[in-house]
């Protein structure tokens, strides 16, 4: 009716591009670079020009009032730090690693022999030394999560992937249904919860049929389709369509804990064999690749190197005419150089071609506030950020957005309003302070 | 390594792919017009010319007169375009800021709201103050604040009526030319009623004009486009289909009229539904519903504020028509709510991010709303409290 209840929009996923090849492993890249930066904090490297490091051995780490670390992901020798183009638009500081081609493991990789009795700190603490963090897309260190206080009773595996193009997650669990149940199971008896609920859409029907011939060994988990929609796989979303429950900060308030389903895959190899977080799916795709694929390559290898193994770009394919965009399209960033450096945040990279018209002013038609899952009226938001006005900025709530960016993929007239609204967040926030 | 083009997610524009861009919401804006222009070209020219009353080229004068209407706008606004950048005069750039600018659609409209036989150069001067004054001095397209063919309109109306009258057509409705339809428009008879105080009776209101049926298709006098609700309503299906306009803004403003004068009409002696019906039919209530409130730029962007502007606006345009002085109540209500759309929209902004949360919400205040417009209305239209409370009185009595 009038006021309905926004609940997303149905946007052509084009996963069909990226479906045509299963999982290719890529596994043994000549040079690594591990860079020393995780989300805004600096880590501090471990390692020295000429060292010698093996699989899984800590190069960097971070440590004030929450840690975290990373860990090489191929064996061989540190040749430099230097800077490379990462995933957040920046040029950062990384350890560059040449591949020596012998794959040692270092000593702390060993398979667990008692899985079943670990507690739940020490299934904590294997999440936080395998520098396991949120594979989605945000990086937050998983460990945090599962540290709250409050009661858990919900585990849920959010294996949704609503962006378009991305099928990193969906191939990921195709090839390893069972890791993944494992790993959920982990997950749950780490947050000492009831249930674990694996969330994934709808017409995804390969992972319901691979997760139901596994059904008999693990009764404890629960499948849950969501529609498919965007943005149907936002935290929120997810949360309440599972256990009809809403909240205003973290899921724990509503007794929840949401993980990526690659997270809880690497999680469960992290628990029975100590293999770190050193590699991860990455979807190369888009319409201007040639083969797009999915790959599951160590952390830190050239995107460029993927790149080539899907064909290269298109022919014909006119760099300025097109996006290099590292994440999904709706959430990513446009990386100007494709020298790009694969990180645990990147879930894909996209390459796509885009056309220019003459875009004609804002018509006041409302689809955006229409659209906007958290109700708020993005056109008031940028005419407020306009004026520069951070009182009715606040009283608009501008900081509830979760820049899905639907409001300007809805809007007719090709306005940047979701720019704007990130913009008048950017000066809420400095108005605040 | 190549260098990448820059860009702003979200990287998908629904706007990118075919017919589904501005464009393409203005295109069916005109073809939403198009059953009214070709009604109101079969009522005001064809029929007359089968009759044998008006010769071949005065048949085709309405739709010469609404395409003049689109064809001034656009040549107008090709002209500032050229005036005011020194740089870009080329037929290429003022062709390209056309077609971003929609100049035809107020001019068609401006058009459709003038009667038959304005003068051209009335439109002409009314086609200068909505495209230039009413639009392009605000800062063009997405910018005015008022409705730009409203503005056209309500200036020629209030300034240049005189002409339209010397030039063979009394404004706002009398075609003294096609026999059949001589006399005074019924918001002409009604004004009367008003001033003179006697209860509305259907005798005198509607059986000039024939019927309500009549009254529906629109075969009364009137100004071009607003007579015949059944062509508005195609339109506005159309566009309610291509998902262009919302369906409650026109619903809920003529439903509040309708209810509105219900109310009065049952305070003056006849509580017939006869008479609201009458009341949204005659006059721009149709058209004004389903082409000028839900006119995307003037009017409030978000679903709270678009109720709550066609619920006021109902409330004005009563106001206007049975108690203000003023011609036209639609017009004039809608002139005046134009510019409230800014603060509308700023306030129910604000609410609807506190209060859409719980939808029950939303809807218990716009109906308490709706009550109290209603009790306040009543107390107002009504001569004194007593008089408001009558019926109520009476069905007391009854019971």
């Amino acid at each position: 009716m009038i006021f309905h209840k926004a609940k997303g929009i149905q946007i052509d996923g084009k996963k069909a591009l990226c479906k045509k090849h299963p999982l290719v492993d890529y596994l043994n890249p000549n040079t690594v670079y591990i860079p020393l930066v995780h989300r805004n904090l600096k880590l501090e490297p471990q390692v020295k020009v000429g060292d010698l490091v093996k699989i899984g051995q800590v190069v960097a780490q971070f440590k004030t009032y929450a840690s975290f670390i990373t860990h090489a992901s191929i064996s061989g020798e540190v040749k430099s730090i230097k800077k490379v183009w990462h995933s957040s638009g920046k040029m950062v500081d990384a350890i560059e690693i040449e591949n020596d081609h012998k794959n040692t493991l270092d000593e702390s990789i060993k398979e667990r022999k008692s899985v079943d009795n670990l507690s739940r700190d020490e299934l904590i603490d294997i999440m936080k030394d395998a520098g396991l963090t949120g594979l989605g897309g945000a990086g937050f260190p998983s460990y945090i999560k599962y540290q709250t206080k409050e009661k858990i009773d919900t585990v849920i595996i959010n294996a949704v992937e609503c962006e378009p193009y991305i099928t990193a997650d969906y191939q990921f669990i195709i090839k390893f249904p069972e890791k993944l149940l494992k790993g959920a199971t982990y997950m749950m008896r780490a947050a000492d919860a009831n249930e674990v609920v694996i969330a994934y859409k709808n017409y995804n029907k390969k992972i319901e049929e691979e997760l139901n011939k596994l059904s008999d060994k693990y009764p404890h988990v629960k499948l849950s389709p969501v529609k498919d929609i965007y943005p149907a796989g936002w935290e929120k979303y997810v949360v309440e369509h599972v256990t009809g429950k809403t909240y205003k900060g973290l899921p724990a308030e509503a007794g929840v804990i949401v993980n990526n389903s690659a997270t809880a895959i690497i999680y469960a190899d992290a628990v029975e064999k100590g293999i770190p977080l050193i590699s991860r799916p990455i979807s190369i795709t888009g319409e201007g690749i040639n083969e797009p694929k999915t790959f599951f390559a160590p952390l830190g290898t050239k995107v460029s190197e993927l790149i080539e193994q899907c064909g290269g770009y298109v022919e014909g394919l006119d760099p300025m005419k097109a996006n290099y965009i590292a994440g999904g399209p709706m959430t990513g960033r446009a990386i100007f150089i494709d020298d790009l450096v694969m990180d645990d945040t990147l879930g894909a990279v996209i390459i796509r071609p885009f056309i220019t018209w003459d875009y004609p002013e804002c018509l006041g038609c409302g689809k955006c506030a229409d659209v906007c899952p958290v109700y708020l009226t993005p056109t008031e938001i940028k005419k407020a950020y306009e004026r520069k006005d951070v009182k009715l900025l606040d009283l608009l709530d501008a900081n509830k957005c979760m820049q899905c960016g639907l409001c300007s993929y809805v809007c007719p007239s090709h306005v940047e309003i979701s720019e704007a609204v990130g913009k008048g967040i950017d000066l809420l926030k400095k108005g605040a302070k | 390594m190549a260098r990448f083009a820059g860009g702003k997610a979200p990287f998908l524009r629904i706007s990118d792919q075919k017919g589904k861009s501005t464009n393409t919401i203005m295109r069916d804006f005109m073809i939403a017009m198009l059953p009214v222009i070709l009604f109101s070209w079969y009522k005001n020219g064809i029929s007359v010319y089968l009759d044998g009353n008006i010769n071949f080229f005065e048949m085709l004068y309405p739709l010469f007169l609404v395409i003049m209407g689109g064809l001034l706008s656009v040549v107008m606004e090709g002209i500032f375009f050229y005036v005011t950048d020194k740089k870009n005069r080329k037929l290429d750039d003022i062709l390209r800021k056309l077609s971003t600018s929609y100049a035809a659609i107020p001019g068609v409209i401006l058009a459709l709201l003038l009667p038959l036989y304005t003068p051209i150069w009335v439109l002409m001067f009314a086609a200068f103050i909505a495209t230039i004054v009413g639009k392009m001095l605000f800062g063009g397209f997405g910018h005015n604040i008022f409705n730009p063919a409203l503005l056209g309109y309500a200036v020629v109306g209030f300034t240049l009526s005189g002409f339209i009258t010397d030039a063979g057509g009394v404004f706002n409705g009398t075609e003294v030319l096609i026999d059949s339809y001589g006399g005074a428009t019924p918001l002409g008879i009604f004004a009367n009623f008003r001033n003179t105080g006697e209860a509305f009776s259907f005798a005198a209101l509607v059986e000039p004009y024939g019927n309500l049926w009549d009254f529906f298709i629109g075969t009364i006098p009137g100004a071009l486009g607003e007579t015949s609700a059944l062509a508005i309503l195609i339109g506005g299906v159309w566009l309610v289909a291509r998902k262009i306009i919302k369906w409650y803004t026109p619903v809920i403003y003529v439903g509040t009229i309708f209810v509105l004068s219900w109310i009065i009409g049952a305070i003056a002696g006849d509580a017939g539904l006869w008479f609201p019906t009458y009341s949204i039919l005659s006059g721009g209530i149709m058209f004004a519903a389903v082409f000028m409130i839900t006119e995307p730029v003037s009017t409030p962007t978000n679903a709270l504020g678009k109720v709550f502007f066609a619920l006021f606006l109902g409330v004005l345009t009563v106001l206007f028509r049975f108690v203000g002085n003023l011609p036209e109540g639609v017009g004039t209500s809608l002139i005046l709510m134009n510019i409230f759309a800014i603060p509308i929209d700023t306030y129910t902004g604000i609410i609807r991010t506190k209060v859409f949360r719980k939808p029950g919400l939303s809807y218990a205040s716009v109906l308490i709303g709706v009550l109290l417009i209603i009790v306040a209305y009543t107390i107002i239209a009504s001569v004194n409290m007593y008089t408001a409370f009558l019926p109520i009185i009476n069905i007391w009595q009854v019971i």
